[in-house]
């Protein structure tokens, strides 16, 4: 009888491997909240990768965070101008899932950028 | 007080990265807190004088100076090697009081704003709606700031508006840095403001129809736009409809704009008669290496403002991905063949879906147009009556001389009163070639540059007259182009810049993008009175 995976170890690595790889793609995203009739504020320096982003000007909080268990969801106090957020975006990675699963919801990686209103 | 930051930057690039040109130095001025200096026209004023401060250090120094907002001109209009000025954080914008009004003036004083020259499009549709009011018309997005869209004559296709520049009543230029070189321009036929507005910002009122209309496309040279004052209108929606229509039915229409008579009717905009109604824009979409028997065309109409309207942006917005567009592009700088038939795959993504309905205000139809990629962008104005014509030579060179990765689209705009409007034949056809840099030589393809070469060539030895929109790519150094667009215009529009600035202010207005069109010559012998006020 022929059994390809149970004599083929390369092919259960491989298996294995598109799983994983599958797991690290899907599992790291990004999603942006945008207010759809404000303008953000202009930063003519900006050279930021992601074109949504070009000529803004971009807050990034790449952090992670312990929390105590009786403690609840964190709160950053961040300042915008008196017209508050424009966009932000958060971002999940696979390794930030892994490492609150494994701390038990103790360690939260937080990565987010935002961008504030134009002023005036 | 105003603060101004000083970069020594080196280079310094348009959004859509045609440059990097060589810079020196970039200004960034930020306006004072409205906690500090809590009334607008104070926060104004200080801006103003922070502006003279910056442009006397330039002056002194012999050197060049000019402002840009959002970088969105495809060329080097916007930039000067000695300083530039970031401006897009100036956005003060009041309404017009009734005590600023002129007497005699046409406008109803509700329907005007004083918008500072760093207000993007999007800032101003805004603050419209917010007083019960919209903007007449804008470009096909609205990222571009209010000084920008003047300088350059940025259009929309509203038919029976115009261009940006042709809903601007009043401009207050800053043309250097003495207290007299605050002025107010307005045409003397069609005045709106008065001496009480004048005082306020502290301006020499100027009311002079072929100033103001030669200043209004300045091109960046006729001092720094400080502020302008808007024309706008009782809001309004508009409906749009996207039809693939009958070739030849859409370049019926293109020529002739008789919207009545054509075949071309959309249930529920025709009159009483079941004639076609006028839209507010029309717009023909082209791929030049396909020959479809039909048109993608776009068709928009003019609506009664009610409040109840589905919401015409959805909720979660989705986009192309941007590097499936570099791909694209690096794909077809390597298969010189493959091109058309990318631009047909690509198609899909670029063009609107046919047979869309929406409705929503002028900000909503013409929402934001995200960066997708280092992008050029050419357009030229043709009398609509050559609209078929010039279409078929440029398509005729993108497929015998190309391919370029582009594509193609026609849009139509009402005559401008400015003296350098490329929007100057009594109905504009903009016809409009974009897509994404490329490398040409590398690859054995056409170059951009040489496309653009050739453009002028093709429509010069067709003898169809043309215009080239100010902030768009082409062969800008072309011997005798700006002649040959505009005839002795674009004299009038020099004589005019020389009696207003003196040299020394026409050198500090001026750059490369003014030499290589020759439109820096300053006259010394023009009459003063073509920048007085006409009585």
């Amino acid at each position: 009888m022929h059994r390809p995976f149970a004599k083929s170890p390369v092919s259960i690595q491989f298996l294995l491997l598109v799983i994983t790889c599958g797991l690290l793609l899907t599992s790291c995203y990004s999603v942006r909240f945008v207010d759809k009739r404000g303008t953000g504020e202009p930063d003519p320096f900006s050279t930021s990768d992601d074109p949504f982003f070009r000529g803004l000007k971009v807050t990034t909080l790449d952090t992670t965070i312990t929390l105590k268990p009786h403690l609840g969801d964190p709160m950053f106090l961040e300042s915008c101008n008196a017209r508050g957020f424009y966009a932000f975006q958060y971002r999940v990675t696979f390794g930030g899932v892994l490492l609150s699963a494994i701390t038990f919801g103790r360690k939260r990686q937080v990565r987010i950028k935002y961008v504030c209103m134009k002023e005036q | 007080m105003a603060t101004t930051t000083k970069h020594e930057v080196g280079t310094w690039d348009t959004f859509h990265h045609n440059g990097p040109f060589p810079t020196k130095v970039q200004y960034n001025t930020s306006l004072e807190g409205k906690g500090n200096m809590p009334s607008l026209i104070d926060r104004y004023n200080d801006a103003a004088a922070e502006m003279q401060r910056l442009l006397k250090t330039a002056l002194d120094a012999g050197e060049g100076f000019r402002a840009f907002g959002s970088r969105w001109s495809m060329n080097n209009i916007a930039h000067q090697k000695d300083n530039m000025h970031f401006n897009a954080l100036m956005n003060l914008k009041k309404p017009v009081l009734e005590d600023e009004m002129q007497a005699g003036s046409v406008y109803q004083f509700a329907n005007l704003f004083f918008v500072q020259c760093g207000n993007v499009i999007k800032d101003l549709h805004q603050f419209a709606f917010d007083h019960g009011k919209s903007l007449r018309c804008t470009g096909a997005s609205n990222g571009q700031t209010i000084g920008g869209c003047l300088s350059t004559g940025v259009h929309g296709s509203a038919l029976d508006v115009g261009a940006v520049q042709d809903w601007v009543v009043g401009l207050n230029l800053i043309i250097g840095p003495n207290p007299d070189d605050i002025v107010y321009l307005e045409r003397h036929t069609d005045p709106a403001l008065n001496a009480v507005f004048a005082g306020r910002i502290k301006a020499r009122v100027i009311r002079n129809d072929e100033l103001f209309n030669a200043a209004l496309v300045g091109l960046g040279s006729f001092g720094f736009i400080h502020g302008v004052v808007i024309h706008t209108e009782d809001r309004y929606l508009l409906k749009r409809y996207v039809k693939r229509i009958n070739k030849d039915v859409a370049l019926q229409l293109a020529a002739t704009m008789d919207f009545a008579n054509s075949t071309f009717t959309i249930p529920g905009e025709t009159d009483a008669n079941g004639k076609g109604n006028r839209p507010f824009h029309y717009k023909i979409f082209i791929n030049p290496y396909v020959d479809d028997p039909e048109y993608v065309v776009e068709a928009i109409y003019k609506k009664p403002f009610v409040l109840a309207y589905p919401d015409p942006l959805p909720r979660i917005k989705t986009a192309v991905y941007r590097d499936l567009i570099i791909l694209f592009m690096k794909i077809a700088e390597k298969f010189k063949n493959s091109i058309p038939k990318l631009i047909k795959v690509l198609q899909a993504s670029v063009l609107p879906p046919v047979d869309l309905e929406v409705t929503g205000t002028l900000g909503e139809i013409f929402w934001d147009a995200p960066f997708q990629g280092p992008a050029y962008a050419i357009a030229v104005g043709i009398d609509n009556a050559n609209a078929p014509r010039a279409l078929d030579l440029l398509c005729k060179l993108a497929r015998e001389e190309g391919p370029i990765p582009g594509i193609y689209a026609m849009r139509f705009v009402k005559q401008s009163k400015a003296t350098m409007a490329f929007t100057r034949f009594p109905v504009t056809c903009m016809l409009e070639i974009d897509g994404l840099i490329w490398k040409g030589k590398k690859n054995k393809l056409i170059s951009l540059e040489e496309f653009c070469t050739r453009t002028i060539e093709v429509l010069k030895n067709a003898n169809i007259p043309f215009t080239i929109h100010w902030g768009k790519n082409a062969d800008w150094s072309f011997p005798g182009l700006v002649q040959h667009m505009y005839g002795n215009k674009a004299i009038t529009w020099m004589e005019h810049r020389s009696a207003l600035l003196n040299e020394k202010t026409a050198k500090l207005f001026s750059n490369k993008f003014l030499e290589d069109t020759g439109l820096d010559v300053f006259i010394s012998n023009v009459s003063p009175n073509l920048a007085k006020s006409v009585v």
